[in-house]
Formats: structure tokens, sequence, C-alpha cells
């Protein structure tokens, strides 16, 4: 159990910085302005558009430097911050430099270009690993948050990942979501399914039945997670409960039981199932019950996402010969084609927000993840080496985690949303990452 | 019954009586003993059909065609078709044999949509098969996408040989 609370009750909520307005200015451009300049195919790393807010977060002091390593604690802010791709992080000197009042020198950091500055300082209590950290606004010379983490030893890593997400939701309206796990599917055979935390450490396996196991989708309330396994002999969509391990088949029928994925409310599972031969789109119930076939037609339809708010699903269909993204309404109309500009979209995955889509476009010869929004403009393409595929958005909207192979061996990597900082995050081999939940 | 009732013959001539059992067991006239056939490991629906030798079973599998298919495409090229339509004459020669289609795809594509394009092209298969008189529900479909390749390579004969549907015959 983390216990927090701010340890500075006069935090102003009135009066918001510079920094503030800044960060949130442009957070609403990156989600926001449609460029002209992307309604065709370009690759875009470096819209000069968004400047990254220079921050500097100082070593960790520790009152018992051998117990505990506050440089490493730090190190941990530091790539969750620069994960995100909205900051520039400055390397100041190890120890912060302090003024003679305790609180930071503003001076010399203002003359770094430091426009937000993180100080903690830890120590160990019996067991429990204190955390106290403060977060300035330089230019204000103002402290903007103070909390204070309570943790065992063991879950040190986790009190910064807490520190993490409050310090995105205060510079940002939107809290981080550095506390979250990423579920992928092993690329060396046998193919389990393994968890880790959002920046690849503290890696589970949480399958191990020797078979070939895709696919892997969490419920909403992060406990459980849908998946394709071939445990049986043929692909059939399975559910497994992360903490105790508990198995049940959900969809075994003739043919493909794939790419099952719940509703946002987790009362419904949308997935690919064989109709007279032909994979379509159906929604079933959690239990398996079919409760409606939504796709129709010729092609081979499948990787169906859900709108966030559960009125219509992305899925993939060859009806035009080669595999584009198609949007329908759950209840009722007709597909809409929502690709053109590649011969090959598949893995749809609709954005938190609800504006976006990231998906897997072949671009002269090569995967590349890319985003496009829901009215079929302003297509994005964020990646521009190796081959990459199936991409999924974090919760908060801000990253995107996707397998690629531009390293040798397909892993699992994540990048921000824009694409401008990817980092390779699984100490193994995998594919088909899934971002779970923030589970509180 | 009939144990018991040899059971209890107090005879001198018991030990002949079951000499004689033995042997007519030997010669089969005894009641038959059915065994259940054992679960197949692959697919459940696999071990409907009775029982077939594994040498028959082997020698049509030695005999079946590989089908071999474009990139990106499950519709059948000339080859293919007759690849199936040897294919074909076997399984008529064999009709007790039950199939697995299992549809593969090269590594050039997304997982999930070879998922779905591996399913088509064993589908494909079983659609000639049937134009050509197999019985479809002799055949089961089994796509495994991209997962198996038949050669680990990455290069154009290493896509080619991927991109396939083997027959896998079963009891």
């Amino acid at each position: 159990m983390i216990l927090s609370h701010k340890i500075n009750g006069n935090l102003a909520h009135h009066g918001r910085s510079m920094v503030l307005f800044f960060l949130l200015f442009f957070a609403v451009s990156v989600a926001a302005a449609p460029n002209p300049a992307f309604a065709k195919l370009v690759i875009d790393v470096s819209d000069p558009s968004l400047v990254r807010m220079p921050i500097a977060v100082g070593d960790f002091m520790s009152d018992q430097p051998g117990v505990i390593n506050g440089a490493e604690l730090a190190r941990i802010l530091k790539n969750d911050l620069h994960l995100t791709g909205l900051f520039q992080l400055v390397e100041i000197d190890p120890a912060l430099p302090y003024a003679a009042n305790g609180s930071p020198d503003f001076q010399k950091t203002s003359e770094m270009g430091i426009q937000a500055l993180v100080s903690g300082q830890v120590h160990v209590q019996g067991d429990q690993l204190v955390l106290e950290a403060r977060l300035y606004d330089v230019a204000l010379q103002k402290q903007e948050l103070g909390k204070r983490f309570t943790a065992t030893n063991r879950q040190a890593r986790q009190i910064v990942h807490r520190l993490g997400d409050r310090i995105l939701d205060q510079l940002t309206g939107i809290p981080g979501c550095f506390s979250t796990r990423i579920a992928f599917a092993g690329a060396a055979n046998p193919r389990e399914l393994f968890s880790m935390d959002f920046d690849g450490h503290d890696l589970r396996q949480l399958t191990n039945n020797g078979s070939i196991n895709l696919s892997p989708r969490w419920s909403p309330d992060g406990r459980s997670l849908l998946f394709t396994s071939y445990m049986r002999g043929q692909p059939e969509t399975w559910w497994l409960e992360t903490v105790t391990g508990k198995q049940a088949l959900i969809s075994g029928r003739p043919g493909l039981n794939a790419s099952a994925r719940y509703s946002p409310d987790g009362r419904e599972i949308a997935l690919s199932l064989n109709n007279k031969g032909i994979p379509k789109i159906f929604i079933i119930s959690p239990q398996g019950d079919i409760l409606k076939r939504l796709t129709d037609g010729r092609g081979n339809d499948i990787s169906p996402s859900w709108s966030p708010d559960r009125s219509a699903i992305a899925y993939v269909s060859d009806q035009a010969g080669t595999p584009q993204i198609y949007l329908i309404p759950v209840n009722g109309g007709q597909p809409r084609r929502l690709t053109f500009e590649s011969n090959y979209t598949t893995d749809p995955d609709w954005s938190p927000r609800g504006d976006l889509l990231t998906f897997t476009a072949r671009i002269e010869g090569r995967f590349h993840i890319c985003t496009i929004r829901t009215d079929g403009t302003d297509m994005r393409v964020l990646t521009r080496e190796g081959s990459n595929q199936a991409p999924a958005w974090s919760p908060d909207g801000r990253m995107i985690t996707f397998a690629s192979t531009r390293d040798g061996q397909s892993r699992i990597w994540v990048m921000d949303a824009r694409g401008t900082v990817q980092v390779p995050v699984s100490p193994i081999p995998g594919k088909a990452p899934a971002w779970g939940p923030e589970v509180r | 019954m009939v144990f018991g009732r040899i059971s209890r013959i107090k005879s001198p001539f018991y030990p002949l009586l079951c000499l004689i059992l033995l042997c007519a067991l030997a010669a089969g006239c005894a009641p038959k003993i059915v065994k259940p056939n054992p679960p197949h490991p692959g697919f459940p629906g696999a071990y409907r059909a009775g029982p077939v030798a594994e040498q028959e079973l082997q020698a049509v599998q030695a005999n079946l065609k590989v089908i071999y298919f474009d990139y990106d495409q499950y519709t059948l090229v000339p080859e293919a078709q007759a690849s199936l339509q040897y294919n074909a004459q076997i399984l008529q020669q064999t009709p007790h044999v039950r199939i697995v289609a299992e549809g593969h795809c090269d590594e050039r594509g997304t997982a999930e949509y070879n998922l779905a394009l591996g399913e088509r092209r064993a589908r494909s298969a079983v659609n000639f098969l049937a134009s050509l008189g197999i019985d479809p529900q002799r055949i089961s479909t089994v796509s495994y996408g991209s997962e198996l390749p038949a050669d680990p390579g990455h290069n154009e004969t290493a896509w080619a040989q991927n991109r396939r549907v083997y027959l896998r015959a079963v009891q």
C-alpha cells in the first residue's frame, strides 16, 4: 500500500505558472493541430511546433547512501519523463546546487536554461522507504508540488513511478502512466506470455503451456487478459487471471478464434471468428456466447479495436483486395474505410482520448507505426527504422508501445505519440504488446 | 459370465479347458474388447473417424503436396491447383484419412492479419478439394499465420517456402 499526501498544504491552485501554461499549450497543440502538411504520407519526427521543456532531476539525497541509491532512483524518474517526449532532460551536478536557505539555487539552474526542477530525499524507517519530492518552477522560483511517498523497500521503483505520475499531472493536467504494465508474447519458442513494468523492469511469465500464445489484451480492470492460444491445437480465445494464473476457454469454435478485445466497460468481447469459413468480426459475451456478427461480405476481417465510448469498432478487412482499416458502428450501420495511403494497413488501436488511431502501414516495403485521425486525415508515420508492428496506446494516450525488429530481434519498444523518443524496453525478445490500464 | 462358469468347474480337465479357451481367444472367437481411441494430441475433431494404421498415414503424408501461394494472396495459382488435383487423387483413394489444412504466411506481414490470411489460404485449399469431390467434412483448418515458418530464413526463397498450406494426414 502506497501512502501519499501533500507535505505542502498551501500549494497554490490558482495562478498557474508559466511552466504549466507552456506545457499545456503544447500538449493541446500536439493533440489537436490538423496540419495540412500531413495530408499525405510524411515522415515527421521533428515537428518544430513542439519545444521540449528543459527539466532537471537531481540525484535523490539519501541519509543511508549504502542502503538506498538516490542516483539510481532519480534515474528511474528521468527515464519516465524522457519517454513522454515532452521533456529535455538537463544533466546537472549530482548534488543539486542548493542556496544557503536550503532551497534550490534558482539563479544557477536558471542560467542553465532549466525551467522545471525536481529534488528528492529518501530515507529508510525500518522496512519502510520514505520519498519526499518537490517540483519547482525555476523562473518563478516557486515550489509547484510537494509529495511524500511511503512504501516497502521492494517497492522503491513503484513509488518513483508514482512521483512521475504526479509530476505529469501537475505540469500537463493529465497524470502519467508510469505505474502501468505491458503484456506481450515472447518471440522465442515456446511462445509464452509475459508482463513487465512499462519501462521493462519486473518481468513476469504469465503462461507456461509450451504452446503458441498470441495477442494478449487486458481487461479494463487490469486483473486479467484475453489471449489467443494453440494449447489445444488450434487458435482459440482464452482468459487468464494474472494474479492467480486461473485460465478459462472463452471461444473454441472451429477455425479462427483470434484477436479478442474487451469492450471499454468489460461487458462484451469483440473478436474474429469464422463465418462460413471466412474470418468475420463478432461480439460475444465475456462467457463466450455469440451476441452478434458485426461484419459481412467477402473480406477477411480481424483485429477489432473499440472506440473509448464503445459506439464503434475499428478493424482490418481485405474486402477491397488489400488489408485496410475500416470503422463500423456497433449498433448497426455500414463500415467506412479509414485508410487509403498504403496498400497494407493493419493493427488498429483506438486512442483512449478517441481522436486518433494508431496502426501499422507498409510503406516502401517496410512496416511502420502510424497515427491517423478518425476522419481519415492527418496520417503521420512515427517510425522510420526496421520493421515495426502491433502498436498499442498507453492508457493516458501519450505513448505507444509496439514491436520492432530494428535491433535484429523483435523487441517491445515504447515511444511518445509523436515518435520523437523511441526506446526498446523488453528485456527479452517479444511481440504483440498490450498496455495495461492504471490499476489503483 | 463365461469366466464365472469356468471357475466353478471342479474337474481334472480344468487345465485342459483353460488351454482350449486360450486357443479360442487367440483365434479371435472370444468376445472383442473395444478400446476407445487414444486422445489425439492435435485438432480435437481429428479422432472422430476410425483408427488408421500409422504406416498408412505416413504413406499418405509422404505423397501429399504442399500448396504454395503468392505474396499477400490466398487465391490458388495454376501450380497450386495442380498440386491440389494430385492431392485429391490420393484422398479419394484413402477415404478414411482425415486432413488438417494448416495455413501459413511468410514473415512480411503483421501477425494478426496473417492469422486471417492463413485461415483463408487453408479455406481456399479446402474449397478447391471440395470442388474435386473431396468431402469438406474430412478436412478441418488451422491457421498458424507467420508463427511456424518452414524455412527460418529472411529471403525470397524462404518466404516462398513459407506461404503455404500443409495438408496434415490424421486419424
